[in-house]
Protein backbone atom coordinates (compact mmCIF):
# COMPACT_ATOMS: atom_id res chain seq x y z
CA UNK A 1 0.00 0.00 0.00
CA UNK A 2 1.56 3.38 -1.02
CA UNK A 3 1.16 6.28 1.36
CA UNK A 4 0.09 9.71 0.12
CA UNK A 5 3.15 11.34 1.36
CA UNK A 6 5.30 8.70 -0.96
CA UNK A 7 2.56 9.51 -4.00
CA UNK A 8 3.21 13.48 -3.56
CA UNK A 9 6.96 13.02 -3.03
CA UNK A 10 7.34 10.53 -5.91
CA UNK A 11 4.92 13.32 -8.20
CA UNK A 12 6.78 16.42 -7.48
CA UNK A 13 10.08 14.73 -7.52
CA UNK A 14 9.85 13.01 -11.09
CA UNK A 15 8.50 16.88 -12.05
CA UNK A 16 10.79 19.33 -10.31
CA UNK A 17 13.87 16.70 -11.57
CA UNK A 18 12.34 16.55 -15.12
CA UNK A 19 12.18 20.74 -14.31
CA UNK A 20 15.61 20.73 -12.99
CA UNK A 21 16.71 18.19 -15.87
CA UNK A 22 15.74 20.35 -18.58
CA UNK A 23 17.33 23.11 -17.10
CA UNK A 24 20.92 21.50 -16.96
CA UNK A 25 20.59 20.33 -20.48
CA UNK A 26 19.40 23.59 -21.56
CA UNK A 27 22.66 24.99 -19.83
CA UNK A 28 24.87 22.03 -21.65
CA UNK A 29 23.62 22.43 -25.03
CA UNK A 30 23.41 26.17 -25.27
CA UNK A 31 25.72 28.94 -26.80
CA UNK A 32 24.77 31.58 -24.50
CA UNK A 33 25.86 30.50 -20.89
CA UNK A 34 24.81 33.36 -19.22
CA UNK A 35 20.87 32.75 -20.25
CA UNK A 36 21.64 29.40 -20.41
CA UNK A 37 23.13 29.46 -16.42
CA UNK A 38 19.60 32.21 -15.51
CA UNK A 39 17.29 28.41 -16.79
CA UNK A 40 19.41 26.41 -14.95
CA UNK A 41 19.20 28.02 -11.38
CA UNK A 42 15.86 29.82 -11.73
CA UNK A 43 14.85 25.65 -12.82
CA UNK A 44 17.07 24.87 -9.16
CA UNK A 45 14.57 26.86 -7.56
CA UNK A 46 11.46 25.82 -9.07
CA UNK A 47 12.89 22.37 -7.92
CA UNK A 48 13.97 23.47 -4.55
CA UNK A 49 10.77 25.44 -4.40
CA UNK A 50 8.93 22.07 -5.04
CA UNK A 51 10.40 20.21 -2.83
CA UNK A 52 9.17 22.29 0.05
CA UNK A 53 5.92 23.12 -1.49
CA UNK A 54 5.24 18.90 -1.30
CA UNK A 55 7.26 18.77 2.55
CA UNK A 56 3.64 21.50 3.15
CA UNK A 57 1.17 19.93 1.27
CA UNK A 58 1.56 16.46 2.19
CA UNK A 59 2.41 17.03 5.99
CA UNK A 60 -1.28 19.34 5.55
CA UNK A 61 -3.22 16.68 3.97
CA UNK A 62 -1.60 13.66 5.98
CA UNK A 63 -1.73 14.44 9.77
CA UNK A 64 -5.26 15.83 10.02
CA UNK A 65 -5.99 11.98 8.04
CA UNK A 66 -3.86 10.59 10.28
CA UNK A 67 -5.82 11.62 13.49
CA UNK A 68 -9.04 11.31 11.98
CA UNK A 69 -7.87 7.53 11.68
CA UNK A 70 -6.37 7.07 15.18
CA UNK A 71 -9.56 8.81 16.54
CA UNK A 72 -12.22 6.35 14.79
CA UNK A 73 -10.04 3.54 15.72
CA UNK A 74 -9.72 4.97 19.44
CA UNK A 75 -13.78 5.30 18.90
CA UNK A 76 -15.08 2.30 17.58
CA UNK A 77 -13.18 0.31 20.08
CA UNK A 78 -14.25 2.65 23.11
CA UNK A 79 -17.30 4.35 21.97
CA UNK A 80 -15.81 7.76 22.97
CA UNK A 81 -12.42 9.94 21.88
CA UNK A 82 -10.49 11.70 23.89
CA UNK A 83 -9.91 15.43 22.85
CA UNK A 84 -6.87 16.88 21.68
CA UNK A 85 -6.91 20.29 20.51
CA UNK A 86 -2.74 20.38 20.06
CA UNK A 87 -3.60 18.25 16.79
CA UNK A 88 -5.78 20.24 14.70
CA UNK A 89 -3.56 21.44 12.04
CA UNK A 90 -3.86 20.80 8.30
CA UNK A 91 -5.74 22.52 5.93
CA UNK A 92 -9.12 23.76 7.40
CA UNK A 93 -11.28 21.46 5.14
CA UNK A 94 -9.91 18.52 6.60
CA UNK A 95 -9.85 20.60 10.08
CA UNK A 96 -13.20 21.04 9.62
CA UNK A 97 -14.23 17.15 8.53
CA UNK A 98 -12.09 16.58 12.20
CA UNK A 99 -14.32 19.06 13.68
CA UNK A 100 -17.53 17.34 12.74
CA UNK A 101 -16.13 14.04 13.51
CA UNK A 102 -15.97 14.88 16.43
CA UNK A 103 -19.12 16.61 17.48
CA UNK A 104 -20.68 13.42 15.78
CA UNK A 105 -18.74 10.68 17.88
CA UNK A 106 -19.53 13.02 20.76
CA UNK A 107 -23.04 12.56 20.09
CA UNK A 108 -22.85 9.21 19.37
CA UNK A 109 -21.32 8.13 22.49
CA UNK A 110 -23.24 9.99 24.32
CA UNK A 111 -26.47 7.80 23.03
CA UNK A 112 -24.85 4.84 23.09
CA UNK A 113 -23.90 5.50 26.91
CA UNK A 114 -27.66 6.35 27.67
CA UNK A 115 -28.63 3.04 25.84
CA UNK A 116 -25.91 0.96 28.12
CA UNK A 117 -27.87 3.08 31.35
CA UNK A 118 -31.09 2.07 30.15
CA UNK A 119 -30.12 -1.64 29.58
CA UNK A 120 -28.55 -2.00 33.27
CA UNK A 121 -31.87 -0.29 33.99
CA UNK A 122 -33.75 -3.13 32.39
CA UNK A 123 -31.99 -5.96 33.39
CA UNK A 124 -31.58 -4.86 37.10
CA UNK A 125 -35.80 -4.58 36.68
CA UNK A 126 -35.97 -7.82 35.56
CA UNK A 127 -33.86 -9.43 37.95
CA UNK A 128 -36.50 -7.64 40.34
CA UNK A 129 -39.08 -8.51 39.11
CA UNK A 130 -38.05 -12.21 39.19
CA UNK A 131 -37.11 -11.47 42.82
CA UNK A 132 -40.28 -10.36 43.26
CA UNK A 133 -42.33 -13.24 41.95
CA UNK A 134 -40.64 -15.47 43.91
CA UNK A 135 -40.88 -13.43 46.96
CA UNK A 136 -44.79 -13.37 45.75
CA UNK A 137 -45.34 -16.88 45.54
CA UNK A 138 -43.54 -18.09 48.42
CA UNK A 139 -45.59 -15.67 50.63
CA UNK A 140 -49.02 -16.36 48.88
CA UNK A 141 -48.80 -20.08 49.30
CA UNK A 142 -47.28 -19.56 53.10
CA UNK A 143 -50.59 -19.13 55.01
CA UNK A 144 -52.11 -20.91 52.81
CA UNK A 145 -50.86 -23.93 54.86
CA UNK A 146 -51.91 -23.32 58.24
CA UNK A 147 -55.81 -22.54 56.69
CA UNK A 148 -55.21 -26.07 54.98
CA UNK A 149 -53.60 -27.62 57.44
CA UNK A 150 -56.68 -26.87 59.74
CA UNK A 151 -59.33 -27.70 57.72
CA UNK A 152 -58.07 -31.14 57.38
CA UNK A 153 -57.72 -31.54 60.90
CA UNK A 154 -61.21 -30.22 61.36
CA UNK A 155 -62.35 -32.45 59.19
CA UNK A 156 -61.22 -35.29 61.59
CA UNK A 157 -63.40 -36.61 64.21
CA UNK A 158 -61.39 -38.20 66.35
CA UNK A 159 -58.72 -35.53 66.80
CA UNK A 160 -61.32 -32.38 67.10
CA UNK A 161 -64.51 -33.93 67.89
CA UNK A 162 -67.71 -34.30 65.82
CA UNK A 163 -69.20 -31.37 64.17
CA UNK A 164 -72.80 -31.20 62.86
CA UNK A 165 -73.76 -31.16 59.50
CA UNK A 166 -73.97 -27.03 58.78
CA UNK A 167 -70.38 -26.64 60.57
CA UNK A 168 -69.08 -29.70 57.69
CA UNK A 169 -70.65 -27.73 55.19
CA UNK A 170 -69.10 -24.77 55.83
CA UNK A 171 -65.86 -26.10 56.54
CA UNK A 172 -66.44 -27.61 52.96
CA UNK A 173 -66.88 -24.72 51.55
CA UNK A 174 -64.20 -22.88 52.94
CA UNK A 175 -62.34 -25.96 51.40
CA UNK A 176 -63.63 -25.48 48.02
CA UNK A 177 -62.54 -21.74 48.25
CA UNK A 178 -59.01 -22.05 49.60
CA UNK A 179 -58.29 -25.06 46.92
CA UNK A 180 -59.56 -22.53 44.11
CA UNK A 181 -57.18 -19.67 45.20
CA UNK A 182 -54.27 -22.15 45.80
CA UNK A 183 -54.86 -23.29 42.09
CA UNK A 184 -55.21 -19.86 40.80
CA UNK A 185 -51.68 -18.63 42.93
CA UNK A 186 -49.97 -21.67 40.96
CA UNK A 187 -51.16 -20.60 37.68
CA UNK A 188 -50.15 -17.25 38.24
CA UNK A 189 -46.90 -18.61 39.26
CA UNK A 190 -46.88 -20.84 36.29
CA UNK A 191 -47.74 -18.43 33.34
CA UNK A 192 -45.02 -16.01 34.94
CA UNK A 193 -42.75 -18.32 34.37
CA UNK A 194 -43.74 -18.76 30.89
CA UNK A 195 -43.59 -15.67 30.24
CA UNK A 196 -39.90 -15.01 32.02
CA UNK A 197 -38.74 -18.52 29.84
CA UNK A 198 -38.00 -20.30 33.14
CA UNK A 199 -40.60 -23.07 33.21
CA UNK A 200 -38.78 -26.13 34.47
CA UNK A 201 -38.95 -28.98 32.39
CA UNK A 202 -37.98 -32.87 33.16
CA UNK A 203 -37.88 -34.26 29.75
CA UNK A 204 -37.90 -38.64 29.20
CA UNK A 205 -39.07 -40.60 26.58
CA UNK A 206 -42.45 -41.28 26.88
CA UNK A 207 -45.20 -43.59 25.17
CA UNK A 208 -47.88 -40.96 23.38
CA UNK A 209 -50.33 -43.94 24.46
CA UNK A 210 -49.90 -44.27 28.00
CA UNK A 211 -49.97 -40.43 28.18
CA UNK A 212 -53.52 -40.31 27.49
CA UNK A 213 -54.14 -43.14 29.01
CA UNK A 214 -53.47 -41.60 32.50
CA UNK A 215 -55.17 -38.86 31.59
CA UNK A 216 -58.07 -41.09 31.22
CA UNK A 217 -58.05 -42.68 34.20
CA UNK A 218 -57.40 -39.39 36.40
CA UNK A 219 -60.64 -38.09 34.50
CA UNK A 220 -62.59 -41.38 33.82
CA UNK A 221 -64.28 -41.22 37.67
CA UNK A 222 -65.07 -37.40 37.32
CA UNK A 223 -66.71 -37.75 34.10
CA UNK A 224 -68.77 -41.01 34.92
CA UNK A 225 -70.06 -38.84 37.72
CA UNK A 226 -71.30 -35.72 35.80
CA UNK A 227 -72.42 -38.18 33.07
CA UNK A 228 -70.18 -36.90 30.46
CA UNK A 229 -68.91 -40.11 28.21
CA UNK A 230 -65.00 -40.04 28.02
CA UNK A 231 -63.61 -41.61 24.87
CA UNK A 232 -60.11 -42.41 23.87
CA UNK A 233 -59.13 -42.24 20.31
CA UNK A 234 -55.46 -43.49 19.69
CA UNK A 235 -53.99 -43.71 16.31
CA UNK A 236 -50.69 -43.66 17.34
CA UNK A 237 -48.35 -45.30 19.75
CA UNK A 238 -45.30 -43.51 19.23
CA UNK A 239 -42.68 -42.07 21.67
CA UNK A 240 -42.42 -38.49 22.44
CA UNK A 241 -39.52 -36.79 24.43
CA UNK A 242 -41.05 -34.87 26.72
CA UNK A 243 -42.07 -34.33 30.66
CA UNK A 244 -44.67 -36.39 31.91
CA UNK A 245 -46.14 -33.94 34.97
CA UNK A 246 -46.38 -31.12 32.28
CA UNK A 247 -48.26 -32.87 30.23
CA UNK A 248 -50.58 -34.28 32.70
CA UNK A 249 -50.96 -30.67 33.71
CA UNK A 250 -52.13 -29.65 30.38
CA UNK A 251 -54.58 -32.55 29.76
CA UNK A 252 -55.91 -32.00 32.98
CA UNK A 253 -56.57 -28.46 31.74
CA UNK A 254 -57.81 -29.07 28.61
CA UNK A 255 -60.11 -32.16 29.98
CA UNK A 256 -61.35 -29.46 32.82
CA UNK A 257 -62.08 -26.61 29.92
CA UNK A 258 -64.24 -29.15 27.86
CA UNK A 259 -66.25 -30.30 30.90
CA UNK A 260 -67.49 -26.73 31.91
CA UNK A 261 -68.26 -26.50 28.21
CA UNK A 262 -69.93 -29.45 26.99
CA UNK A 263 -74.16 -29.72 26.88
CA UNK A 264 -75.67 -30.36 30.32
CA UNK A 265 -76.66 -34.00 28.52
CA UNK A 266 -74.86 -36.36 26.20
CA UNK A 267 -71.71 -34.39 26.69
CA UNK A 268 -68.79 -36.17 24.58
CA UNK A 269 -65.22 -35.78 25.61
CA UNK A 270 -62.84 -37.49 23.42
CA UNK A 271 -58.94 -37.57 24.28
CA UNK A 272 -55.87 -39.30 22.02
CA UNK A 273 -53.73 -38.61 19.72
CA UNK A 274 -53.04 -38.43 15.47
CA UNK A 275 -49.71 -39.21 13.89
CA UNK A 276 -47.60 -37.30 11.53
CA UNK A 277 -44.17 -37.42 10.46
CA UNK A 278 -42.40 -35.50 13.24
CA UNK A 279 -44.85 -34.87 15.84
CA UNK A 280 -47.31 -36.80 17.79
CA UNK A 281 -50.47 -34.89 17.85
CA UNK A 282 -52.59 -35.12 20.79
CA UNK A 283 -56.18 -33.43 21.11
CA UNK A 284 -58.71 -32.97 23.34
CA UNK A 285 -62.10 -33.01 21.41
CA UNK A 286 -65.61 -31.72 23.35
CA UNK A 287 -69.52 -31.20 21.79
CA UNK A 288 -69.97 -27.87 23.43
CA UNK A 289 -70.99 -24.83 22.70
CA UNK A 290 -67.85 -24.01 20.50
CA UNK A 291 -65.84 -20.75 19.68
CA UNK A 292 -66.84 -18.28 17.50
CA UNK A 293 -63.91 -18.03 14.40
CA UNK A 294 -63.29 -14.25 15.39
CA UNK A 295 -62.48 -14.75 18.94
CA UNK A 296 -60.62 -18.04 18.21
CA UNK A 297 -57.37 -16.25 17.89
CA UNK A 298 -58.02 -15.00 21.65
CA UNK A 299 -58.39 -17.95 23.29
CA UNK A 300 -54.85 -18.25 24.07
CA UNK A 301 -54.09 -14.95 25.36
CA UNK A 302 -54.03 -14.65 29.59
CA UNK A 303 -56.85 -13.75 31.04
CA UNK A 304 -59.10 -14.22 28.32
CA UNK A 305 -62.85 -15.63 28.78
CA UNK A 306 -64.50 -16.82 25.97
CA UNK A 307 -68.18 -15.23 27.37
CA UNK A 308 -70.42 -16.29 24.87
CA UNK A 309 -73.63 -16.82 27.23
CA UNK A 310 -74.25 -14.86 30.47
CA UNK A 311 -76.59 -17.65 31.69
CA UNK A 312 -73.58 -20.14 32.32
CA UNK A 313 -71.22 -19.25 34.34
CA UNK A 314 -67.71 -19.98 33.95
CA UNK A 315 -65.17 -20.87 37.16
CA UNK A 316 -61.39 -19.99 36.30
CA UNK A 317 -59.12 -17.31 35.76
CA UNK A 318 -58.54 -17.34 32.48
CA UNK A 319 -54.97 -18.79 32.50
CA UNK A 320 -55.70 -21.98 31.83
CA UNK A 321 -55.14 -22.51 28.28
CA UNK A 322 -52.62 -19.76 28.22
CA UNK A 323 -50.71 -22.38 30.55
CA UNK A 324 -51.26 -24.96 28.38
CA UNK A 325 -50.08 -23.03 25.49
CA UNK A 326 -46.86 -21.87 27.25
CA UNK A 327 -46.32 -25.34 28.56
CA UNK A 328 -46.07 -26.78 24.98
CA UNK A 329 -44.58 -24.27 23.57
CA UNK A 330 -41.67 -24.96 26.27
CA UNK A 331 -41.70 -28.22 25.25
CA UNK A 332 -40.86 -27.66 21.43
CA UNK A 333 -44.21 -28.16 20.62
CA UNK A 334 -47.28 -26.06 19.32
CA UNK A 335 -51.23 -25.93 20.43
CA UNK A 336 -53.90 -25.01 18.01
CA UNK A 337 -57.79 -24.75 18.07
CA UNK A 338 -60.53 -25.98 15.58
CA UNK A 339 -64.09 -25.26 16.70
CA UNK A 340 -67.75 -24.71 15.32
CA UNK A 341 -70.59 -22.77 16.85
CA UNK A 342 -72.80 -25.58 18.74
CA UNK A 343 -70.82 -28.24 17.65
CA UNK A 344 -68.15 -28.52 19.28
CA UNK A 345 -63.79 -27.70 19.98
CA UNK A 346 -60.96 -29.41 19.48
CA UNK A 347 -57.39 -28.03 21.21
CA UNK A 348 -54.91 -30.05 19.46
CA UNK A 349 -51.03 -30.39 20.77
CA UNK A 350 -47.98 -30.92 18.53
CA UNK A 351 -44.76 -33.20 20.83
CA UNK A 352 -41.99 -33.67 19.01
CA UNK A 353 -40.79 -37.47 18.68
CA UNK A 354 -38.23 -38.86 20.98
CA UNK A 355 -35.39 -38.89 18.35
CA UNK A 356 -33.19 -41.03 20.29
CA UNK A 357 -33.69 -44.36 17.92
CA UNK A 358 -33.05 -42.47 14.61
CA UNK A 359 -30.10 -40.44 16.16
CA UNK A 360 -28.44 -44.27 16.86
CA UNK A 361 -29.12 -45.14 13.39
CA UNK A 362 -27.26 -42.23 12.22
CA UNK A 363 -24.71 -42.40 14.28
CA UNK A 364 -24.21 -46.13 13.03
CA UNK A 365 -24.31 -44.75 9.39
CA UNK A 366 -21.80 -42.19 10.04
CA UNK A 367 -19.75 -44.87 11.35
CA UNK A 368 -20.03 -46.84 8.49
CA UNK A 369 -19.10 -44.12 6.32
CA UNK A 370 -15.92 -42.88 8.28
CA UNK A 371 -14.67 -46.58 8.26
CA UNK B 1 -64.55 -43.87 73.90
CA UNK B 2 -62.90 -46.96 74.14
CA UNK B 3 -61.95 -46.97 70.32
CA UNK B 4 -60.03 -43.78 70.97
CA UNK B 5 -58.32 -45.20 73.86
CA UNK B 6 -57.10 -48.27 71.67
CA UNK B 7 -56.34 -46.17 68.85
CA UNK B 8 -54.09 -43.75 70.94
CA UNK B 9 -52.78 -46.99 72.54
CA UNK B 10 -51.80 -47.96 69.22
CA UNK B 11 -50.05 -44.54 68.62
CA UNK B 12 -48.04 -44.69 72.28
CA UNK B 13 -46.11 -47.19 70.96
CA UNK B 14 -44.98 -45.15 67.97
CA UNK B 15 -44.52 -41.95 69.85
CA UNK B 16 -42.19 -39.73 67.78
CA UNK B 17 -40.09 -36.89 68.90
CA UNK B 18 -40.24 -34.30 65.98
CA UNK B 19 -38.82 -31.02 65.81
CA UNK B 20 -39.93 -28.44 63.64
CA UNK B 21 -38.16 -25.52 62.31
CA UNK B 22 -39.65 -23.00 60.68
CA UNK B 23 -40.04 -19.05 61.10
CA UNK B 24 -43.92 -18.32 60.29
CA UNK B 25 -45.78 -18.78 63.65
CA UNK B 26 -48.70 -20.18 62.15
CA UNK B 27 -47.88 -22.81 60.44
CA UNK B 28 -45.23 -24.13 63.62
CA UNK B 29 -48.39 -24.29 65.42
CA UNK B 30 -50.66 -25.94 63.25
CA UNK B 31 -48.07 -28.56 62.58
CA UNK B 32 -47.45 -29.38 66.46
CA UNK B 33 -50.82 -28.95 67.54
CA UNK B 34 -51.97 -31.72 64.47
CA UNK B 35 -49.08 -33.80 66.33
CA UNK B 36 -50.25 -33.46 69.55
CA UNK B 37 -53.09 -34.11 68.49
CA UNK B 38 -51.90 -37.78 66.78
CA UNK B 39 -50.01 -37.92 70.38
CA UNK B 40 -46.52 -37.42 68.98
CA UNK B 41 -44.15 -35.60 71.00
CA UNK B 42 -42.95 -31.92 68.87
CA UNK B 43 -40.89 -29.36 69.42
CA UNK B 44 -41.15 -26.41 67.79
CA UNK B 45 -38.25 -23.67 67.40
CA UNK B 46 -38.76 -20.17 65.04
CA UNK B 47 -35.43 -19.17 64.07
CA UNK B 48 -32.53 -21.33 62.27
CA UNK B 49 -29.70 -20.90 64.85
CA UNK B 50 -31.63 -22.36 68.26
CA UNK B 51 -32.91 -25.05 65.57
CA UNK B 52 -29.11 -26.11 65.25
CA UNK B 53 -28.78 -26.07 69.06
CA UNK B 54 -31.81 -28.12 69.76
CA UNK B 55 -30.39 -30.56 67.32
CA UNK B 56 -27.02 -31.14 68.80
CA UNK B 57 -28.27 -30.90 71.98
CA UNK B 58 -31.36 -32.93 71.92
CA UNK B 59 -32.33 -36.76 70.24
CA UNK B 60 -35.10 -36.35 67.59
CA UNK B 61 -36.78 -39.06 65.25
CA UNK B 62 -37.72 -36.31 62.52
CA UNK B 63 -36.80 -33.16 61.64
CA UNK B 64 -39.18 -30.56 59.85
CA UNK B 65 -37.38 -27.90 58.34
CA UNK B 66 -38.49 -24.53 56.16
CA UNK B 67 -35.56 -22.85 53.78
CA UNK B 68 -36.19 -19.68 53.86
CA UNK B 69 -35.73 -18.51 56.79
CA UNK B 70 -34.39 -14.98 58.09
CA UNK B 71 -30.62 -15.08 59.29
CA UNK B 72 -29.91 -18.71 59.46
CA UNK B 73 -32.01 -20.46 56.88
CA UNK B 74 -32.74 -23.89 55.81
CA UNK B 75 -29.42 -24.08 53.61
CA UNK B 76 -27.45 -22.87 56.32
CA UNK B 77 -28.70 -25.61 58.89
CA UNK B 78 -27.89 -28.50 55.98
CA UNK B 79 -24.49 -26.99 55.27
CA UNK B 80 -23.56 -27.28 59.17
CA UNK B 81 -24.98 -30.47 59.65
CA UNK B 82 -23.55 -31.57 56.44
CA UNK B 83 -19.95 -30.74 57.85
CA UNK B 84 -20.59 -31.58 61.91
CA UNK B 85 -23.30 -34.11 62.14
CA UNK B 86 -23.88 -35.87 58.51
CA UNK B 87 -26.85 -38.91 59.74
CA UNK B 88 -28.93 -36.33 61.43
CA UNK B 89 -29.45 -35.51 57.24
CA UNK B 90 -31.27 -38.98 57.10
CA UNK B 91 -34.42 -37.29 59.69
CA UNK B 92 -34.85 -33.71 57.77
CA UNK B 93 -37.96 -33.48 55.64
CA UNK B 94 -37.86 -30.58 53.97
CA UNK B 95 -41.00 -27.94 53.95
CA UNK B 96 -41.02 -24.78 51.67
CA UNK B 97 -43.15 -23.08 50.07
CA UNK B 98 -39.83 -21.61 47.75
CA UNK B 99 -39.54 -23.02 45.23
CA UNK B 100 -36.88 -25.62 44.91
CA UNK B 101 -34.96 -26.74 41.35
CA UNK B 102 -34.64 -30.09 40.32
CA UNK B 103 -30.94 -29.43 40.90
CA UNK B 104 -31.28 -28.55 44.28
CA UNK B 105 -33.50 -31.65 45.05
CA UNK B 106 -30.93 -34.25 43.53
CA UNK B 107 -28.75 -32.60 45.99
CA UNK B 108 -30.45 -33.00 48.54
CA UNK B 109 -31.19 -36.92 47.57
CA UNK B 110 -27.03 -37.02 47.66
CA UNK B 111 -27.28 -35.65 51.08
CA UNK B 112 -29.92 -38.13 52.55
CA UNK B 113 -32.39 -36.07 52.49
CA UNK B 114 -35.52 -38.28 50.55
CA UNK B 115 -38.21 -35.55 51.37
CA UNK B 116 -38.78 -32.44 49.93
CA UNK B 117 -42.37 -30.75 50.34
CA UNK B 118 -44.03 -28.12 48.55
CA UNK B 119 -46.19 -25.95 50.87
CA UNK B 120 -49.05 -25.53 51.84
CA UNK B 121 -48.83 -29.46 52.14
CA UNK B 122 -51.44 -32.00 52.72
CA UNK B 123 -51.06 -32.44 56.77
CA UNK B 124 -51.36 -36.42 56.39
CA UNK B 125 -49.26 -36.73 53.59
CA UNK B 126 -46.52 -35.00 56.12
CA UNK B 127 -47.32 -37.17 59.16
CA UNK B 128 -46.84 -40.35 56.65
CA UNK B 129 -43.55 -38.90 55.98
CA UNK B 130 -42.64 -38.66 59.34
CA UNK B 131 -43.96 -41.94 60.17
CA UNK B 132 -42.24 -43.01 56.79
CA UNK B 133 -38.81 -41.72 58.42
CA UNK B 134 -39.00 -44.08 61.23
CA UNK B 135 -40.58 -46.81 60.58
Amino acid sequence: MIKIKQALFLIFGITSFIIFYIGFLNYITTQDKNVGLVILISSAIVSIGTFFATFYISNNLTKPIELLARRMNEFSKNNFITKNSLDDKGFSELQTLNKNFEDMARQVGGALEKEKLLNLNLQEMDTRKTEFMSMISHELKTPIMPIMGYLQMLKKEELMGKLNEKQLDAINEISISTKKLQKLIQDVLIAQKIDLGKLSVEKDILDAKVLVENAYKAFHPICENKDVKLVMILKTSDMVYSDLDRISQVFSNLISNALSFIPEKNGVIEIGTLDNSDNVTFFVRDNGIGIAKELQKNIFKKFYQVDTSSKRKKDGSGLGLSICEGIVRTLGGKMWVESKINQGTTIFFDLPKAKIPLENLKQKKNSKNTK
Amino acid sequence: MSNTVSSSDNQNESRLNVLIIDDNEQITKMISSFLDMSNHECTVVNDGKEGVEQIKTHQYDSIVLDLAMPECDGYEILDILAKEDPSQLSKIIILTASNVPLETVRKFKELGISSCLQKPVDIDQLLSKITDLTG
